[in-house]
């Protein structure tokens, strides 16, 4: 805790303006602390309890992965993509492939693609569940935490069977996937559904409803619709802002065109709306798996493969709805099976960006609430 | 510890004094190992895997490890979960430092056993967390199993009931710890192990032999190998304004722009060319920022939301990549701006200088800090520009072509 100097500002603080009348000083959040995601480190400005000004750090978790595809194949690159945004490896894993089949010309057979979809709402689903739990363990409810982490473990066996791994699942190809489904795929899915119905309904009953909850969400870090815009935030954290844009629905890639789902979109922007809208997507979630278990069809799990994988010249770009935000992939392809260059969009980054604003004027406790709405993931930020 | 330390040394020398000290031990050592509080530590994704450890199906209470605490003062095991790279080594050995002893470390994961995949080609990730602190149990696995992370804690409880008052826990000098190698020795041991049982597999079948003369053995059947069909690539129908209607508004303010590897420019020709990519529109230097407001504010186009910013070595040169799209019309494009290389800057300065965006796009703040960061271009009028990820007095930029540094192995092939 350092008492305001006048002539020196942390790095990154910008405002200069200072009451005299109250001292304000500087403390220091993470980048070790149970409530920052992972190791993002904030330094706060505060006023007594109210906070002034906010500087996200970053890069406690940079490992160089644009640097360490380069020397990487294409195919390889896939197992790396896994670990920016561990919530959501399969969503990560298809914007790779989306990209490397548009430059190879590959397309995707049927029953593919329904594997795709139905594995990639079930990873939004889990990715949600985490976010549902940590969230309810940063607001002080840790009983959400043991509930939320009942399901996900149904989720976490599917892929188990699927693919071997738990997390980081490495599960799909250009073409398609690199195996089928197990015969116990669709049983299991369906079993999954009937539980977390009445589960989503629990959750609700224990914590939305929750009068200390309501009090420290409503009307909290309130992000207008013109942010949301300007700092280029996706995914719920744009729609609870009002921006009524899912890539899914506006943009289908896969086959979400073929199935009727909404998009839930709110109008405060306040952390509550960031919350419910997600627990929302859960429900449309479980309606596109719902019909893609009815129609799942039969047929080739991949298309033909290819003896090696080599982009033609050129820049190769896909965008993926991830449960954080629209991820994009951004490929420069030269000669060999290695890129040249691979850029990553984070949706996280963006989303952070209006954190200083967001946070500004509101109590300390309300930090680590409006964070944990934002739902970010750091390894996915610093890369 | 301090009077318990004198115990053995007063009691040893007594007849029957031994098997007190024993019985001291056993209980300290049932208490101690029964109750080992960890630190909420995690810095990626097998954070995730100890968190589903300690939740409602694995449950890591019953070990009596289910106490996760937040301040390291209050710990007295650090599980080591996820990657540990430079930046975050020196929080890594203060949490250490100021965790009270007797204090154990449980490397989860390949990447704090060793660096894991990213121990390659890698600048930034410390390979393997027993350069900084001395570790008790390794868990390999990318993430290991919540079984898996049980099994190193009873492993730990094993070693923790192997202690003794006559030569109790002492803390290392973690900065002269020596680097061990446990990679040679369970190489040792597993070759040990595999003559061993080639040994004895040897024998049973020799026996087997002698017990089934008869016996033919079984023929090798060829699986068939999967085919799988050729399938056309399903187009996505691009919206908004098409690439032609795009680049005809555009070229009507600003006469030198192009489009990305296309010579002759006809409507026909643009919407032919690369038909699965947005408009690839390359811009003069001197038109970028320009170009960028005018997108913005012009009605019609109305590109309200800056998707991304990225820049390219060429070797002889630099490329700006933006990228944008309007969420009102659905259309994109990706504007590409050659940037000539500084002939007299050093490897490690800045190479190359751009206007900055962030007044037009807030979004564009923190990207153009990533691209100084990494590929060291200055962007004239940045608010705050400073590196994003890595220290402040790392030197050089990594995702430069020409970039090198000590802590990179090559993988050889």
């Amino acid at each position: 805790m350092n008492s305001l100097c006048n002539t020196q500002l942390p790095p990154g603080f910008k405002r200069r303006s200072i009451d005299s009348e109250t001292e304000e000083f500087f403390i220091n959040l993470g980048p070790q602390h149970p409530s920052t995601h992972g190791v993002l480190r904030l330094v706060l400005r505060l006023d007594g309890e109210t906070v002034k000004e906010v500087v996200p750090h970053f890069g406690y978790i940079h490992r160089g992965i644009e640097k360490q595809a380069e020397s990487q194949t294409y195919l390889q690159y896939i197992h790396l993509s896994d670990r920016f945004d561990y919530l959501t490896s399969h969503i990560n894993n298809l914007g790779v492939c989306l990209a490397i089949e548009k430059a190879m010309n590959i397309g995707v057979p049927e029953r593919a693609e329904y594997i795709r979809v139905i594995v990639n709402e079930l990873q939004r689903i889990s990715s949600h569940l985490v976010f549902f739990g940590s969230f309810g363990a940063d607001m002080g409810a840790l009983s959400v935490f043991l509930y939320a982490f009942k399901e996900r473990e149904l989720i976490s066996q599917i892929f188990d069977e699927l693919s071997g791994a738990r997390l980081t699942m490495n599960f799909f190809r250009p073409g398609g996937s690199f195996d089928d489904v197990p015969d116990t795929f669709i049983p299991r899915v369906k079993d999954f559904i009937k539980k977390l119905r009445p589960a989503m309904k629990e959750y609700h009953r224990l914590f939305t409803g929750n009068i200390v909850f309501l009090e420290r969400s409503k009307d909290i870090g309130i992000l207008t619709q013109q942010q949301a815009l300007d700092s280029g935030c996706s995914g719920p954290v744009a729609r609870a802002s009002g921006i009524d844009y899912d890539l899914r629905r506006d943009e289908p890639y896969s086959i979400y065109s073929e199935f009727d789902f909404g998009v839930p979109v709110r109008n405060n922007g306040d952390v509550y709306d960031r919350y419910m809208v997600r627990m929302e997507e859960m429900e449309e979630s479980l309606k596109i798996i719902e019909q893609a278990v009815a129609k799942f069809p039969e047929g080739p799990y991949r298309s033909k493969t290819r003896p090696a994988y080599r982009l033609p010249t050129g820049t190769w770009t896909s965008v993926v709805e991830s449960a954080k935000g629209q991820l994009g992939t951004f490929i420069v392809a030269e000669k060999g099976d290695k890129p040249y260059r691979i850029h990553t969009r984070s949706p996280s980054l963006a989303n952070l960006s209006m954190l200083n604003e967001m946070c500004m004027d509101y109590k300390l406790a309300d930090v680590v609430a409006i964070l944990a709405s934002l739902d970010p993931v750091i390894p996915e930020i610093d890369r | 510890m301090g009077i318990m330390k004198f115990i053995p040394k007063v009691l040893d020398p007594v007849p029957g004094g031994k098997s007190m000290v024993n019985a001291v031990d056993f209980i300290v050592n049932w208490a101690r190992s029964n109750s080992l509080w960890p630190l909420t530590y995690g810095t990626s994704c097998c954070a995730i895997e100890m968190m589903a450890t300690s939740m409602s199906r694995y449950d890591i209470s019953r070990f009596g490890s289910e106490v996760f605490r937040a301040s390291p003062r209050q710990a007295d095991l650090i599980i080591l979960a996820g990657t540990i790279v430079e930046k975050m080594a020196e929080p890594l050995v203060t949490l250490y430092e100021q965790m009270p002893g007797p204090k154990y470390v449980i490397a989860m994961g390949a990447c704090a056993v060793s660096g894991g995949p990213f121990y390659y080609d890698n600048y930034s990730v410390v390979k393997g967390a027993d350069r900084l602190i001395p570790v008790d149990v390794y868990i390999p696995g990318c993430p290991p199993r919540p079984e898996a992370l049980l099994q190193g804690l009873m492993l730990l409880q094993e070693k923790i009931k192997k202690e003794t008052l006559r030569n109790p826990w002492t803390e290392e000098d973690i900065n002269t710890s020596p680097i061990t190698n446990p990679f040679g020795d369970a190489l040792q041991a597993w070759k040990h192990s595999e003559t061993r049982k080639d040994e004895e597999q040897a024998d049973a079948r020799a026996k087997f032999k002698e017990e089934n003369p008869d016996y033919q053995g079984y023929k090798h059947v060829r699986v068939k190998r999967e085919v799988f069909p050729e399938v056309p690539l399903a187009e996505i129908p691009a919206k908004g304004l098409t690439k032609a209607q795009l680049f005809t508004a555009i070229s009507k303010k600003f006469d030198q722009v192009g489009v990305h590897g296309l010579e002759e420019i006809s409507p026909e020709a643009i919407e032919e060319h690369n038909p699965l990519e947005a408009l690839n529109l390359t811009v003069p230097k001197t038109d970028y920022y320009d170009l960028i407001n005018f997108l913005k504010s012009e009605a019609g186009l109305d590109f309200d939301y800056l998707f991304d910013m990225l820049s390219i070595d060429w070797k002889e040169n630099f490329e700006m990549v933006v990228q944008m799209q309007s969420l009102r019309h659905k259309h994109k494009i990706i504007i590409r701006t050659i940037l000539e290389k500084d002939e007299d800057a050093a490897a490690d300065e800045v190479q190359a200088k751009l206007p900055t965006l962030s007044r037009v796009f807030r979004a564009a703040e923190w990207k153009e800090r990533e691209i100084y960061d990494m590929m060291g271009i200055s962007f004239e009028g940045h608010p705050d520009l400073r590196r994003l990820f890595l220290d402040d007095d790392f030197v050089g930029f990594p995702l430069r072509k020409d970039f090198t540094s000590d802590a990179m192995i090559p993988r050889g092939y």
